[in-house]
């Protein structure tokens, strides 16, 4: 796919008769779109945008549920040589003002032309979203007055010029537009179909991944449409909402290959009742991806045993390891090895004391069991390093240093980041992992990132919200991530000192209401609120909030947080 | 208040892990935070089991599900028969 000169140019290759879209709600509601139907809106969208002043290199920021006329509005842009950028759609749970601010920051940094909303955008939000002079606010849906279809010149095929912006999640990681290239996404992409063999007369795709994320949009929506292969996806609230339907969906339309972070390894199994299960037929899928979290052996072993009388094969489950820096993934696992992703155990104790593998007899009494993400893609190449950035040595973990032939452009317009990211050529993840035998184990985050349910939580954000409850002794929060094995996934814990020691006389209510502040700003859950006496948090040299030494402080009195 | 209410709601507080807290049928629980997108899964799962019926994908939104007198009255308004 790198033969083609750009992305527009590859799905204007793809045959036109192949259903390339199934938007599923559920077994009476669904509609497909083939790729010639899927051009046609396409072009009709970017009539529609063309019609508001849009043209080639301004950005268009596009605020919609997940579905069909979303794809075709980020294609129409991009058939403009407009670079788009996709953001979550508001939910219940946000509140306006927080809302605003995020989508401010965005408009702001990205400078953008439009910002596309559907003819269902809740107006209670819309009231606050307050844009530049420059920027126009765009409604566009599936009616035929919204535009026509416009007969657009051919691509340009420029393969050097930005084609899309990523963001990751928060509002300070919505200030964070990662810039891809069509030559970094295509060259991806060839990575990554022959690493998953892709065969576009027999794959179909399925996923409940938001578009918004990037193994949603490169590795479910522009993978299919450069290698022409369909796509069924649901909304990603219809599936949390009712994860069991994932099955139903693979089964009905013999899926082959699906993308999932951890925690949903657990998820389905644990919310599909057992007497139900061999009602799915799992025969037709080649692969499932376990990516975007760090990869728990646990959690795959208990999707394969849940699943294993639905024809689920046994090496179906794989692994990869990646950052949307690097538009996708950095790593895959060999999924031709029939027991899936390589498997270590190693001293537990070392690991933690010196961040040393000592490799130690499966199942070892205080061992710690690591699952390989898998080997490089072509024209990738990583090192580990030190704190000092010095190169470690192979079994000892280090943060994960990368370059590679399709690693990002840049934060959009902010240099400054782009500059600390980008060291001598080198991207620094900011992940910690070691290599054994050319395979790489991802381990945790250098950075103080929580990741929920595959979704990125910047503790400060959180912070910055608990502190303004009267009272919480401001500067005095700590937030952090805690691995939940009930979840699967990390949750969010809470450290906050009161101002005074009467306060914890009422803690219910101050947790609720520090809880309920911070699901309306950030939309995200709160697993627990810890209230501490005044003077508690551990402080650092520097006079802040110690993070790892409160954490262990914590441990010692609430030893229900010592989770494996 | 049914039987099948107090249900739920001993279901949630278990869910939750906070059994000491005090909700009734109009209690806030999603828009409160009480209640997170991974919880309501679960959440559909035994308000189907209570009902006896099947809540189709798509029908529902977390706002349906916000109270316990919604998610019985969401139930009433979308549920299929089992099968």
């Amino acid at each position: 796919m790198v033969r083609y000169g750009n992305l527009i140019e590859a799905l204007e290759a793809a045959p036109g008769e192949r259903p390339f879209v199934t938007a599923w709600v559920n077994e009476d509601e669904q509609e497909t779109v083939t790729f010639a139907e899927f051009r046609r809106r396409a072009r009709l969208q970017a009539g529609v945008l063309r019609a508001n002043s849009v043209t080639g290199g301004d950005r268009v920021i596009i605020i919609m549920p997940q579905g069909i006329l979303t794809m075709t509005v980020f294609i129409g842009a991009m058939m403009l040589d407009a670079v788009p950028a996709l953001i979550a759609y508001p939910n219940d749970k946000v509140e306006p003002s927080k809302y605003r601010f995020g989508v401010a920051g965005v408009t702001a940094n990205l400078n953008a032309k439009v910002v596309v909303i559907d003819e269902e955008f809740p107006d209670e939000i819309l009231g606050h979203v307050s844009l530049g002079e420059e920027t126009r606010l765009l409604r566009v849906g599936n009616g035929s007055g919204f535009g026509r279809e416009e007969e657009l010149p051919p691509s340009p095929g420029q393969r050097d010029g930005v084609a899309f912006i990523q963001h990751s999640a928060g509002t300070t990681g919505l200030q964070k537009g990662v810039a891809l290239t069509h030559t970094a996404v295509l060259r991806q992409l060839a990575h990554l179909s022959q690493g998953l063999k892709i065969d576009s007369a027999t794959d179909r795709i399925y996923s409940w991944l938001p578009l918004y994320h990037d193994m949603g949009l490169i590795g479910c929506f522009m993978l299919p449409m450069v290698c022409h292969i369909p796509l069924v996806m649901q909304s990603p609230l219809d599936w949390v909402m009712h994860p069991e339907t994932m099955l139903q969906v693979i089964s009905e339309h013999k899926c082959t290959l699906a993308w999932l972070p951890n925690f949903a390894f657990q998820f389905v199994p644990r919310r599909t009742r057992p007497s139900r299960r061999a009602q799915y037929d799992l025969s037709s899928v080649r692969v499932l991806i376990n990516s975007a979290e760090p990869v728990r052996t646990s959690s795959m072993q208990e999707f394969q045993n849940a699943f294993a009388a639905t024809g689920l094969k046994a090496g179906a489950l794989q692994s990869s390891y990646g950052t949307a820096e690097n538009v996708l993934a950095i790593t895959l696992s060999d999924i031709d090895r029939p027991s899936g992703p390589t498997r270590i155990w190693a001293d537990g104790r070392q690991f933690r004391n010196s961040h040393r593998v000592v490799p130690v007899s499966e199942g070892s009494a205080g061992s710690i069991c690591f699952t390989s993400s898998g080997r490089l893609l072509p024209n990738h190449e990583i090192r580990i390093v030190s704190d000092s950035g010095a190169p470690l040595g192979e079994n000892q973990a280090g943060e994960i240093i990368l370059k590679s032939d399709c690693l990002f452009d840049g934060y959009y317009n902010r240099a400054d980041l782009t500059a600390k990211a980008i060291v001598d050529g080198w991207y620094h993840t900011g992940d910690l992992g070691f290599c054994v035998d050319e395979e790489l184990y991802v381990v945790g985050r250098k950075k103080d990132l929580i990741i929920v349910g595959g979704e990125n939580i910047y503790p400060h954000d959180i912070e910055e919200i608990a502190a303004s409850h009267r009272a919480v002794h401001d500067g005095r929060v700590i937030a952090m991530g805690v691995y939940n094995p009930d979840l699967g996934t990390e949750e969010i814990i809470i450290v906050a000192e009161v101002e005074s020691e009467d306060l914890l006389a009422n803690t219910v209510e101050i947790e609720r209401e520090i809880r309920g502040q911070v699901t309306a700003g950030l939309g995200v859950s709160v697993g627990t609120v810890f209230l501490k006496p005044p003077k508690w948090i551990v402080k650092s040299t520097a006079g802040k909030p110690a993070r790892s030494a409160t954490f262990e402080k914590l441990q010692k009195e609430h030893p229900e947080l010592n989770v494996e | 208040m049914t039987e099948e209410a107090k249900e739920m709601i001993e279901y949630i507080l278990r869910r939750i892990r906070k059994p000491t807290l005090v909700i009734d049928e109009n209690t806030p629980l999603v828009s409160s935070g009480l209640v997170d997108s991974m919880a309501l899964g679960d959440v559909v799962l035994t308000l189907e089991d209570l009902t006896n019926t099947r809540i189709p994908p798509g029908a529902v939104k977390p706002k349906d599900l916000d109270t316990v007198a919604k998610m019985f009255a969401t139930a009433q308004r979308v549920g299929k028969p089992r099968k």
